[in-house]
């Protein structure tokens, strides 16, 4: 029976033919060709490496897999990705068979890491003062059980972060937590934080965790700290098991019901104010679609989580390159705020411009069938994604006026330009890329791996530096000649040049539409 | 003006070398409730969907309220009202609020779309409040499907499958609702795999097998040897079986 799943979960996941294809071949071969090359450097480094050498670099780099096993698949349960065991449940099958299948899920969410393991301990296993043949149990074990304690907690906390992620609020909020761990690895290099912490005489090699018990019994063979890895391998045991079960019996509809209030709250009638603002300025239906994107937009989870990522994210990414240099004469203050705004753009971007659709999916076919042209629908929708670009520009620069970090009022205006004809650039091509692939996108999810999402994605890295070159080049202007009037020059001409470019794309996106209705509804109504 | 709601002359359609619908010929008169029957896969959805301009034909005319297709896309779009197969449902937005967007995206100001889209949650007796539509069960999103389709008084209806998936009750409502838009002067054009609900609401139909139209006229017609409209739709499109069955089962 497990066989069985696992073989329809192969099926379900296995590459379709053409282009697709080849660039999930070539982008699984230089994934596992990376993996594999730190495999073989973590073995030829643990082969020559003399005792101190190995006693500060393995306890480490077992934390490193350590973080990666519990990172990447607490990120795929944030993304909504992998097999819903949940609907294997009508089936005769024990819930211990379920688990398994779960476990050898979380074991294939690992595979890079247990290559690396297996690098490691053919190093070790080749070391002169560690290795040997009689080595060999004292090295493979405590690696096999800190592989299996992984793949436990990975479990544990991937099935409570599902849950987590179900419940309104708390699933932005602990979606937020997750971003932010990407970045801490960057302030913590900044701080010298690992190379303090893991020098010999650090407290943290003292406390008996998973990596420096395993890493202790691999290098010394002492039973202690082989005893302590299999206690935490057994709570890891209680812990995924516990949690495994738990899921089984969410009812994650009933955790996300609204409750039926028919009286409208002062809240919700202040917030409804605001999605009528469109409407004192613009004319139906361009006011009906800018309204209706902006009440969706704000509803759906993963955009809720993107906007917060715009204006949090940005910040713990960019903001360590700013200390330290406060007070100088031409310091990364000056460019901070349009930095960090510009970031914030190119966030939102997937989940608004480029791919304008994908939240409306099936629905989209109502932009055919009512009698407006579908321009109109792609204004509004730019507009309200502009609302929201200079709504986190707003955001941004309250939080870098309070964080000391804004040299004045000429930053916010030139902010206001650069991320205005930085939209224009990415909206003109967006709307191309909305029409020419399209994509669904599930509200709950984080990304969506539709046919041609990858093609996309390869798009989107060539595109954004081709809407970022004008201002770019506005910069080097005033880099060049020293002299802001250069810099207003060519900001000038370029929001010329964007806006004959976005009236182009415009007439393209409308002509591309009108001639691929039938295929952008049927790649939007996929499941 | 034609005398017909919806005139199609030899319409086809292809996926690859497959004939989806291949040379339909139909007539719906004004005013009439027009069932359009058929297998699953015999080509009804694609027709609807041709007649709603949301694909293209690949030969063939289509006239609808006197305006050809797709010359006069958007006065055809006009006065339609639509309900697919499929949810055009925004999920993410609450039933009144989808039902004010359509009614501004048919042209109606925002006072009449409002005003509008609370009478007809009244009449669908959908009360969900602030409850999205992502949230609501089948049968309430076909009726908040329904009630879009006539928030701008359209003078012909297309429905697909309309009451799939409603309840009983709600069946019984939005068919009251239909043959009161009938008696009021629209068009209905439907399909439905429920032969009964033609046989009740309907005053012709056309069964459609293979993309081709095998029998269309008025039910009495259509039961002209006496045989029940289930009998004669089993007959027209071959499905008779001999009674084999599998021999463990």
């Amino acid at each position: 029976m497990i066989a069985a799943i696992l073989r329809a979960q192969w099926l379900s996941t296995r590459l379709g033919a053409g282009r697709g294809a080849w660039f999930g071949i070539v982008t699984a071969v230089l994934w596992y060709g990376i993996w594999t090359a730190v495999a073989v450097g973590a073995a030829f480094f643990l082969r020559a490496a003399d005792g101190p050498a190995a006693a500060a670099a393995v306890p480490v780099g077992l934390l490193a897999v350590f973080f990666y096993w519990q990172v990447v698949p607490v990120f795929s349960a944030s993304m909504g990705a992998g097999l819903d065991l949940r609907k294997l449940m009508v089936y005769p099958l024990p819930h211990g068979d379920l688990f398994v299948i779960e476990l050898l899920l979380r074991l294939s969410n690992g595979a890079e890491m247990l290559m690396v393991l297996s690098g490691g301990a053919v190093g070790l296993f080749l070391n002169r003062t560690y290795g040997g043949l009689l080595a060999l149990p004292r090295i493979v074990l405590p690696l096999v059980l800190f592989a299996f304690l992984n793949v436990l907690l990975a479990s544990g906390l991937r099935s409570l972060l599902e849950r987590l992620l179900t419940r309104r609020r708390v699933r932005e909020m602990a979606a937020l937590f997750l971003a932010l761990l990407w970045g801490l690895p960057r302030l913590f290099m900044r701080q010298s934080f690992l190379s303090k912490s893991f020098s010999e005489s650090s407290p943290l090699q003292q406390v008996g965790f998973p990596w420096t018990e395993a890493a202790q019994t691999a290098l010394s063979g002492f039973w202690m700290p082989m005893l302590w890895l299999a206690l935490w391998s057994l709570g890891a045991l209680a812990f995924a098991r516990r949690q495994f079960e738990r899921t089984l019996r969410y009812d994650a509809v009933a955790m996300q019901a609204t409750p039926v209030t028919l009286r409208t709250s002062a809240w919700s009638a202040w917030v409804d104010r605001f999605y009528r603002v469109p409407g004192l300025f613009l004319p139906d239906p361009l006011a009906a679609v800018t309204e209706k994107e902006l009440r969706s937009l704000v509803r759906t989870p993963r955009f809720r989580l993107v906007f917060i990522m715009g204006f949090t994210f940005g910040l713990m990414v960019w903001f360590p390159s700013m200390i330290g240099h406060r007070g100088l004469q031409s310091s990364p203050s000056d460019y901070f705020l349009p930095t960090v705004c510009v970031y914030a753009l190119t966030l939102l971007g997937q989940v608004t411009y480029w791919n304008c659709l994908g939240f409306d999916r099936g629905a989209a076919a109502l932009y055919f069938v009512a009698p407006q042209p579908i321009r109109q629908t792609l204004v509004g929708k730019n507009v309200a994604a502009l609302i929201f670009v200079y709504l986190e520009v707003l955001i941004l620069t309250v939080i870098t006026a309070f964080l000391r970090v804004l040299p004045g009022w000429t930053a916010i205006v030139e902010t206001l330009a650069v991320v205005g004809i930085c939209s224009l650039y990415m909206m003109a091509l967006g709307n191309l890329s909305s029409v020419n692939y399209p994509r669904a996108l599930v509200a709950e999810r984080a990304t969506v791996g539709a046919r041609g999402a990858a093609r996309f994605q390869g798009l989107i890295f060539l595109f954004y530096p081709v809407t970022l070159l004008p201002v770019f080049l506005a910069y080097l202007a005033r880099y060049a000649f020293n002299s802001q009037i250069a810099f207003v020059l060519v900001l000038g001409l370029a929001t010329m040049i964007g806006g004959v470019l976005y009236g182009i794309a415009m007439e393209s996106a409308v002509s591309t539409a009108g001639r691929r209705r039938e295929a952008i509804l049927a790649e939007l109504s996929r499941t | 003006m034609s005398s017909s709601a919806i005139s199609v002359r030899q319409l086809k359609k292809f996926y690859g070398s497959k004939a989806a619908v291949d040379g339909v010929d139909l007539d719906v008169p004004r005013g009439s409730f027009f069932g359009f029957l058929g297998p699953n896969g015999a080509g009804k959805s694609t027709t609807i969907r041709m007649l709603t301009g949301l694909i293209p034909a690949d030969s063939g005319s289509i006239e609808i309220l006197g305006y050809h297709l797709p010359q006069d896309e958007l006065e055809i779009k006009r006065r339609i009202g639509l309900v697919p197969d499929e949810s055009l449902l925004f999920d993410r937005l609450t039933g009144a609020e989808f039902l004010e967007f359509v009614g501004r995206m048919y042209g109606l100001d925002r006072a009449t779309a409002i005003s509008r889209a609370g009478k007809l949650l009244d009449l669908f007796e959908v009360q969900a409040g602030r409850k999205l539509i992502a949230e609501y069960s089948k049968g309430m999103r076909k009726r908040v499907a329904m009630a879009a389709s006539l928030i701008h008084h359209p003078e012909l209806f297309l429905m697909d499958e309309p009451f799939e998936g409603v309840d009983a009750v709600g069946a019984r409502l939005m068919k009251d609702i239909l043959l009161d838009q009938v008696a009021r002067g629209a068009t209905i054009f439907l399909t439905s795999h429920v032969l009964e609900v033609v046989e009740r609401l309907c005053d012709r139909a056309a069964i459609i097998h293979n993309g081709r139209i095998v029998i269309c006229g008025t039910l009495a017609e259509l039961r002209s040897t006496g045989e029940s409209l289930e009998d004669a739709f089993v007959r027209v499109v071959g499905a008779e079986r001999q009674g084999e069955l599998l021999d463990w089962l």
